[in-house]
């Protein structure tokens, strides 16, 4: 157990400090940050000719920069009269300027820009001034409170969101997010696995090794170590898209789409903690073991990808077959690749978001992947040293007919 | 001491090991020889319990048992380092899996490093290291944690004379520690410095096993030194005489068919005068190596 754990530290530290590794997990965040820092240094840049500025032209002007910013226009007012903001707008500094007066108890508005107002703004200058014209009217007209009332009555509108299609769309993602989280992983690991003990099986290395422990112990510290690295790429992710979010949640151009999406985001990382993630976990277990068996089939570094070809096809048929019948939890070929091992990290995810699977079907098809992963851990760990020690290029099949007659 | 009975492995239907039997006792070294093929890699994989094999496979009178591993310590025939890793990195690695503390390791290497003479220092990569200092690496490696019993294949290969001398002594410290060693090697000359008793592997069967000292004496002394002026066609012409080697300017090898005519050739160089050197001794390992390997 001692030596086990000392070949796990040995080659979780020996992965995670290597360049691939760090160039592997920083890639994305390096991306998000580049993409971040274009989209801020152009809102930066186009800041300031994006605003609106607001001319007061009368004392009670029904327009003011309070007003307009709460209606989510991005307006300025430090432009004290037309001729300033005329200037302005030539200069391209502002996009364009809004006037308003009040002529025979008529509200009128006027903006000259260089770009149409959208539709948003349109409906939030309206909002100010209709109450504004609403004042006016209501004053001329000279009718009492009670008249006031009735004519200011409003119709009631209610809206009522059905709670399970949510959910089911949340299921969906999570599903989606899972399947493509697993697929990204193994597709990656799987050739690193099989590379670095196809390239340890060229060196003698493994025989001062297995001189000093037995090979199915150092099998398991290895796989362990793979394990970890897996999980670990996972947790950087995981924590630096919480940092992520918070960062954007306070950031003043981000956080509306936050806020817009939150329950969303809440409900889809409440669902990727739940028993679909223990079919990937699981998943990404007996894909790794697979993975090494391959890698010491072949007896040089360069020929792992060529070994690596089963993990790949059936990681393949797992994710396309995955992403093709996701609509479709009762067919029959989900049904049953929801319980053979290697699919099943595919397939019972659909049925189990689509509420298709009892508890008793989920555990048994649990079960038989457990299973499977403890056989074949003690099986590969069994031959791995016979597999690893012979370096002769005889070709798969037939190097694992030897590696099996050597123990 | 390591007591091997009855050893036999095969391939699928080719017989690599056949009914190989020896022991090494504690403190002493046993030479395994061999043409390559021969079979003493797998003698040494047996042992170390790479393979599966029939006979049986002593070690103090047990069957060897994972816990002895930490008690074994191995230098296999090709040399082999994690690249990546710093000298002390990997000592600290393979020796841990010795169940070696990291504190004892730290404070032996530096030890080790000098005894050894190796170039470089402990954080340097292994990768920076010359061949020969990365040899001398693995050897700390196989050493520091002061096995019981050595196994040392080919350990001599690619060193320069300096270095063969310095593992030499090595070798011998580790004798007179008390630890039982065995070694091949293709030079007879560093077979017969340093061992004990050897094993001749001939095709997976050992045609020769024993004490060094009885194994020659059991050729007889059949191989005759001589100086002399006489021409070399001269000397072949001799009774008894099978060949002939030049071994330099006027030193001669002379392989006679029996030790019994030694002083018949005595009498027929000298004819009653003096002679420079005469030495009738026993044939070399190299020349057994050449006759029965």
């Amino acid at each position: 157990m001692k030596k086990t754990f000392i070949v796990l530290k040995e080659n979780y530290l020996r992965q995670i400090k290597s360049w691939s590794f760090i160039t592997l997990v920083l890639a994305p965040f390096a991306f998000l940050i580049i993409m971040t820092g274009i989209s801020y240094l152009e809102a930066k840049n186009s800041s300031d000719n994006d605003q609106i500025a607001v001319i007061r032209q009368v004392k009670k002007s029904p327009l003011n920069s309070y007003e307009l910013k709460k209606q989510g226009i991005d307006v300025t007012s430090k432009y004290a009269n037309i001729s300033a903001a005329k200037k302005a707008l030539k200069k391209d500094k502002i996009r364009g300027y809004l006037t308003a007066k009040t002529e025979n108890s008529q509200v009128k508005v006027t903006y000259v820009g260089s770009s149409n107002l959208d539709n948003s703004e349109k409906q939030g200058i309206n909002n100010i001034v209709g109450k504004y014209q609403q004042i006016l009217n209501i004053r001329q007209s000279g009718i009492n409170n009670k008249q006031l009332k009735t004519l200011t009555r409003k119709p009631s509108f209610k809206q009522k969101i059905q709670n399970s299609s949510h959910a089911s769309s949340i299921k969906e993602i999570s599903t989606m997010i899972l399947i493509f989280v697993m697929y990204f992983i193994l597709t990656t690991y799987a050739s690193i696995t099989a590379q670095e003990i196809a390239s340890e099986k060229g060196s003698k290395i493994m025989e001062i090794i297995f001189s000093s422990m037995k090979a199915i112990r150092y099998f398991y510290g290895k796989i362990l170590a793979v394990f970890c690295v897996i999980i670990t790429h996972l947790a950087i992710y995981f924590v630096g898209g919480w940092i992520f979010f918070e960062v954007a949640a306070r950031t003043k151009s981000l956080a509306p789409i936050i806020k817009k999406y939150k329950p969303l985001i809440d409900g889809v990382i409440h669902n990727l903690v739940s028993s679909s993630l223990l079919y990937v976990i699981l998943g990404v277990i007996i894909y790794t073991i697979l993975s090494a068996l391959c890698g010491a089939l072949v007896s040089r570094a360069e020929d792992a990808s060529k070994a690596t070809q089963p993990t790949m096809v059936l990681t393949m048929v797992g994710f396309f077959g995955a992403l093709s019948l996701q609509q479709s939890p009762n067919n029959l070929f989900v049904r049953i690749f929801s319980y053979v091992p290697f699919t099943s990290s595919f397939f019972m995810p659909i049925r189990l978001v689509n509420g298709t699977v009892s508890p008793l079907e989920n555990t048994i098809s649990l079960v038989i992947l457990v299973v499977t992963i403890v056989v074949m851990l003690i099986y590969i760990g069994k031959i791995y040293g016979g597999l690893v020690l012979q370096t002769d290029d005889v070709g798969l099949f037939k190097s694992l007919k030897r590696g099996i007659s050597t123990r | 001491m390591l007591k091997i009975d009855h050893l036999s492995k095969s391939f699928g239907a080719k017989k690599v090991l056949s009914d190989v039997n020896f022991k090494v006792p504690n403190g002493k070294i046993l030479g395994i020889i061999g043409k390559n093929g021969a079979g003493k890699t797998t003698t040494f994989h047996s042992i170390l319990n790479f393979i599966t094999f029939t006979g049986t496979i002593l070690w103090n009178g047990e069957p060897l048992t994972e816990k002895d591993y930490d008690q074994i310590g191995y230098l296999p025939e090709e040399r082999s380092l994690i690249q990546k890793l710093t000298v002390k990195e990997q000592v600290r690695y393979l020796a841990n899996l010795k169940n070696m503390s990291t504190k004892e390791i730290y404070q032996k290497l530096p030890v080790w490093m000098d005894k050894l003479k190796v170039k470089g220092n402990l954080n340097d990569k292994i990768s920076s290291l010359s061949k020969g200092n990365q040899q001398k690496i693995q050897l700390i490696c196989t050493l520091i944690h002061q096995p019981s019993l050595i196994i040392l294949d080919e350990p001599f290969s690619g060193l320069d004379p300096i270095n063969v001398d310095i593992l030499r002594n090595t070798i011998l410290e580790e004798k007179k520690r008390g630890a039982a060693i065995i070694f091949s090697d293709h030079d007879m000359n560093n077979v017969e410095s340093l061992c004990d008793s050897i094993v001749l592997l001939k095709d997976g069967h050992a045609v020769i096993n024993g004490n060094l000292h009885d194994v020659r004496s059991s050729f007889g002394n059949t191989n005759i030194f001589v100086e002399t002026k006489l021409a070399i066609s001269r000397l072949k012409e001799l009774p008894h005489v099978l060949s002939v080697i030049e071994e330099k300017d006027g030193l001669y090898k002379l392989i006679i068919s029996d030790e019994k005519y030694g002083p018949e050739i005595f009498d027929q160089l000298t004819h009653g005068q003096y002679i420079k050197v005469f030495a009738q001794q026993p044939p070399t390992l190299t020349d057994i190596f050449k006759k029965e390997a």
